[in-house]
């Protein structure tokens, strides 16, 4: 049972090195651990597309509001 | 003297958020976060070629990633085609992967593709 675990556990750092590999070759701007976040909520059924746009809106929304504040200071 | 040190906590994370409050910071980001999930609601589906966009969709996100290799070699950048390629390969299907949605976050790096600014290039 302990085996099959571990077994499950290696397979799945496997697959996630493997992923951030892409990940960065794709240049997408993802870490290990966004990446870990994102992988999490694909396996409970999020939407690829539309998460996607979240994390452009909020990086967009992100940029936009440090730049504001530089300004204002 | 527990007031001050909160005082220059909260300070200091204000400047660490360039000034915004922590709480504004949050709301402002999650505004935008529904805008962006609930602005596609409202649009009309038929618009622009449904073929096309239905063929792009039900493409495998292996397939996807095929063209971007292709794409990348046609740029001239032939080492990271293959490297792509390779890491592509190295990827399990299936329950062999101890994931249940790997095409689901392979779809998500394509669609987030290109989406960082590019690394710095060493001379």
């Amino acid at each position: 049972m302990a085996s099959a675990a571990n077994a499950n556990l290696n397979a799945v750092r496997e697959t996630m090195d493997v992923l951030l590999e892409i990940s960065r070759l794709l240049n997408t701007g993802l870490d290990m651990e966004s990446l870990s976040i994102c992988v999490r909520l694909c396996e409970q059924g999020i939407n690829p597309e539309a998460l996607s746009s979240v994390i452009k809106e909020l990086r967009k929304a992100s940029d936009s509001l440090k730049t504001s504040e530089n300004c204002t200071n | 003297m527990s007031e001050s040190i909160l005082f220059v906590s909260l300070s200091w994370k204000r400047r660490a958020l360039g000034g915004v409050s922590r709480e504004g910071f949050r709301r402002a980001l999650k505004k935008r976060a529904y805008g962006a999930l609930l602005s596609k609601i409202f649009q009309d589906g038929t618009k622009g070629s449904a073929s096309a966009t239905s063929a792009v969709a039900n493409t495998p996100p292996r397939n996807k990633i095929l063209m971007i290799c292709f794409d990348l070699r046609v740029a001239g950048c032939r080492e990271e085609a293959e490297t792509l390629e390779e890491q592509l390969g190295r990827l399990p299907e299936g329950a062999s992967s101890g994931l249940k949605e790997v095409d689901s976050v392979l779809e998500l790096l394509v669609h987030l593709a290109g989406s960082a600014p590019p690394p710095p290039t060493s001379f």
